[in-house]
């Protein structure tokens, strides 16, 4: 920008004026696109309909509009461009990606518009929409980069805003696709083409705004980035507005505080007992809690045991890798499998029935790998400049790997364990298998209570372990199932936004416990 | 790991004479005719060798990184190890506190006495021969720990200092113990003063010469005899080079100091004696620093140190 501006100075004083008029044309269709995204968005999550009115203005003619204002600015800006009213410094073609994208458009639109609404035949359709997309890339190519980047992209954006305008698409407007059974509607495909236009013309412009060339794409690829990663933003919050709207009132009603230390609260400290009248998930929630804390007692020490042993003390070699062939496999192994193997190995020697301990081994199976890989690639990852100086200091190997190694590798053993929990706080198939027995169970196993201490080995016992449980993924597919959400979505959302919280308050024990860690190592 | 040691040599018979002969023959066979004139190798030593090298042949896999090394490292004094790049500096100065051990390639043939006892017998005790022999690396590299814990690491592990809730426990604590010993190392390794108010920070928040200066700090904590140092000023600016020579000179008074450097000026400054080392790995002149800058036996060290090659 600066070096442009620059050299503007050094020309005549006009140029100046007309750069600002670029970063004006290139500004208008990064802001309708913003403008587009938030309308769009709001009439597909099906907040607003497209003949609702925003601002007095229906909502299908506002998406129209801005087609046409953003590709408007972009063929002023190619016009401008070209004949040097504008000052830009593009290189002398687009590229061969834009051009196959672009060219991949063209193919698509074209063919899609012959053979559906001409009902063209294949043989006809194809070689044209072929010839089409060719001719678009070609033309790419072949022309300067601040016509192959503008042009299309504002043809693009006014070919959809007159389709619109001119009724080719109109809310009405369906089409069922033969032998695919999906029916795209036009309430659906307006915001969306509008959206993805001004997705692609507000790339288009970031990239003039910097008068292409090197610095234009650089523009260009931050955009996009930054539109990914807001997007994926959007996406999480999204899901978290969703069940959150959904489940929140339902789980927080019938609060009761005091009188005194007194506190209620039905839907989380309740049992499920129609007699009662209670719909509570207070065993579910117990249930997940000690399935996890069962989980990482038996996966934790193991997995960071063996990452020590493979990473410190066993020879890289054929045996390693094996070991680390046989973790992903383990990893990768569906849960399901996980399930069957609890069932017909563990279930038999435990009791003979469903149980929590058979479901924490099963988990904690689960959760071995993925351990086991993440801190071995932190183990991995210590300098070994570290064991170099501790050994020439004369300490031994194994003080080396508890004082300087371990600690070292923390934060990333941790975080493999906040994946991990993630994984199997939400898992359903194995506790259906080899934990549950009741989905919606009037009360949770006292395991704190039921610790026994007794005269023979193993000298501690625990009755309530090898009882059944519930959980709260399996409490949701149980309530899905048996029909109750059916009759009462607001327990289903309420269960979600509760097993949200669970796994939530793990994450941030984990994330409270890495950032720990972190500040120990870091100056 | 194939660590020959020279079983046949008997202690007693290889006293200095016998190495030099040994030395002269190994020159002899080596394919330089003209280094046989050289009579660099009746070198005479102030007091004891504190180190003494014999023969010492050190393989990585087939390659040969040095070849029949003998030199005797007078005690209390810098000696400096000057070479080209890849002669063979770093491989020798890792011989001598078995370091080289780590490297799962390297193979070592010969001997190295510390004070007359062999350290590359069966059944020596690393831990003793490195606690005795120091070693200082090329990149400053200080633990991710608080800079009281760096310091007190070595000590610590070696059972001198018990801190923590067990040493507590059992009424020996000494916390004041590791106080004074975090004072007099980083004393004596001129960093007190720049950090004595932040001795609970992470030493990574230290600069590049207060890094090293606390490696050197560190070192000093587990009571060495020998520091052997791998260019320790190479990452550092010249007033941190300063003061990392300063250091050297300083500690020879106590120590003896074996520093590895690619600055002459360094080594002509700081050293009582160099050791010339050249491409291949062979030992070509060791004597006064003052002879070998100005006045040395060999054509090619003198023309390596006038920068006629390298
Ligand atoms: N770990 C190793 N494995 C295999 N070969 C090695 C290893 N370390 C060093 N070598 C080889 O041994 C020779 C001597 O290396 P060394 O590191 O001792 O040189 P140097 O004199 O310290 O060089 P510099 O001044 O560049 O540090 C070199 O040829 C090098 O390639
Ligand atoms: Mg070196």
């Amino acid at each position: 920008m600066s070096e442009r501006t620059l050299r503007n100075q050094s020309r005549d004083p006009l140029a100046v004026e007309y750069s600002a008029a670029l970063a004006g044309l290139s500004v208008v269709p990064i802001a309708t696109f913003f403008a587009a995204f938030v309308v769009g968005g709001l009439t597909l999550a099906g907040q607003r309909s497209l003949g609702s009115t925003i601002l007095g203005i229906e909502i299908e003619t506002v998406l129209t509009a801005l087609l046409f204002v953003a590709g408007g600015c972009l063929l002023a800006i190619s016009v401008g461009s070209r004949y040097g009213v504008i000052e830009t410094t593009p290189d002398r073609s687009a590229g061969l990606g834009v051009a196959s994208g672009f060219g991949f458009v063209a193919f698509s639109g074209i063919g899609l518009a012959m053979s559906q609404t001409f009902g063209l035949g294949r043989l006809v359709w194809a070689p044209l929409a072929l010839i089409g997309g060719l001719t678009v890339a070609g033309a790419i190519v072949f022309a300067r980069e601040d016509l192959g980047v503008t042009v299309p992209a504002g043809l693009f954006s006014v070919a959809i805003g007159s389709l619109v305008l001119f009724d080719g698409l109109t809310p009405a407007w369906a089409w069922s696709p033969a032998g695919f059974g999906v029916t795209f509607n036009g309430t659906v495909l307006i915001p969306l083409l509008t959206i993805v236009a001004g997705l692609v013309t507000a790339w288009a412009a970031a990239n003039a705004f910097e008068g292409f060339g090197a610095a234009g794409r650089q523009a260009g690829a931050f955009f996009l980035i930054g539109a990914n990663a807001t997007l994926i933003l959007l996406v999480l919050l999204l899901l978290i507005a969703f069940i959150v709207k959904n489940g929140f009132w339902y789980a927080v009603d019938g609060i009761e505080i005091g009188p005194g230390l007194n506190f209620h609260w039905p839907f989380v400290m309740d049992g499920y007992d129609v007699v009662l009248n209670q719909k509570g998930i207070y065993p579910a929630i117990i249930g997940t809690f000690w399935l996890v804390v069962g989980a990482l007692v038996m996966a934790v020490p193991i997995g960071v045991g063996a990452a020590v042993f493979l990473t410190e003390y066993a020879e890289e070699g054929r045996f390693t890798s094996v070991i680390d062939i046989a973790t992903n496999g383990l990893w990768s192994t569906p849960s399901v499998v996980f399930g069957l193997f609890g069932y017909a190995f563990l279930v038999p020697r435990l009791g003979n029935n469903t149980s929590l301990l058979a479901g924490m081994i099963v988990l904690g199976f689960m959760l071995l790998p993925l351990v086991l890989i993440t801190s071995r690639e932190a183990i991995k990852s210590v300098p070994d400049e570290y064991r170099d100086a501790s050994a020439a200091l004369g300490v031994s190997k194994w003080e080396t790997i508890k004082d300087v190694t371990i600690p070292s590798a923390m934060p990333g053993i941790v975080t493999g364990i906040i994946i991990g929990i993630g994984r199997i706080a939400g898992e359903t198939a194995p506790i259906l298998i080899v934990t549950a027995d009741n989905p919606q169970r009037s009360s949770a196993p006292a395991i704190m209570g039921s610790f026994e201490l007794t005269t023979s080995p193993p000298f501690i016992v625990n009755e309530a372990l090898l009882s059944g449980s519930s959980a709260l993924p399996y409490q949701l597919y149980g309530a899905i199932t048996t029909g109750v959400v059916g009759d009462d979505p607001g327990y289903g959302w309420a269960t979600a936004f509760v097993l949200l919280l669970v796994v939530l308050s793990f994450y941030v024990i984990g994330i409270t416990t890495r950032i720990y860690f972190r500040k120990k190592l870091q100056a | 790991m194939s660590n020959t040691q020279n079983a046949s040599h008997d202690p007693a018979e290889s006293n200095r004479d016998d190495r030099s002969a040994d030395a002269v023959t190994q020159t002899t066979a080596g394919e330089s005719q003209e280094e046989t004139q050289t009579e660099w190798t009746d070198y005479e030593f102030r007091g004891e060798p504190k180190l003494s090298v014999d023969d010492l042949d050190v393989y990585y896999g087939d390659e040969r990184a040095l070849q029949g090394i003998t030199m005797d490292i007078p005690e209390n004094s810098v000696t400096a190890l000057i070479g080209p790049s890849g002669c063979g500096k770093s491989t020798f100065l890792r011989c001598l506190n078995r370091m080289n051990d780590r490297i799962k390639s390297a193979s070592v043939d010969g001997s190295v006495e510390l004070e007359g006892e062999e350290i590359y017998q069966d059944g020596l005790d690393l831990v003793t021969l490195r606690k005795r022999v120091g070693m200082v690396f090329q990149s400053p590299n200080p633990f991710p720990k608080t800079i009281r814990d760096n310091i007190s690491y070595g000590p610590r592990k070696h059972g001198d200092i018990e801190t923590g809730l067990l040493a507590r426990l059992l009424g020996d604590d000494s916390g004041e113990r590791e106080e004074k010993l975090v004072e007099r190392c980083l004393k004596q390794a001129a960093l007190w003063e720049e950090v004595s108010d932040r001795l609970d920070d992470n030493a990574l928040g230290l600069s590049g010469g207060q890094q090293q200066r606390l490696c050197i700090a560190r070192c000093l904590a587990v009571d060495p005899e020998v520091i052997l140092m791998d260019e320790p000023a190479s990452a550092l600016d010249p007033i941190a080079t300063a003061k990392i020579e300063d250091l050297i000179e300083e500690l020879a008074e106590e120590y003896t100091v074996v520093v590895v450097t690619h600055n002459m000026q360094q080594a002509a400054r700081i050293s009582d004696q160099t050791a010339v080392f050249l491409t291949g790995g062979e030992l070509v002149e060791f004597d006064d620093t003052d002879k070998i800058f100005e006045n040395p036996e060999s054509q090619r060290v003198e023309d390596y140190v006038t920068g006629k090659f390298g």
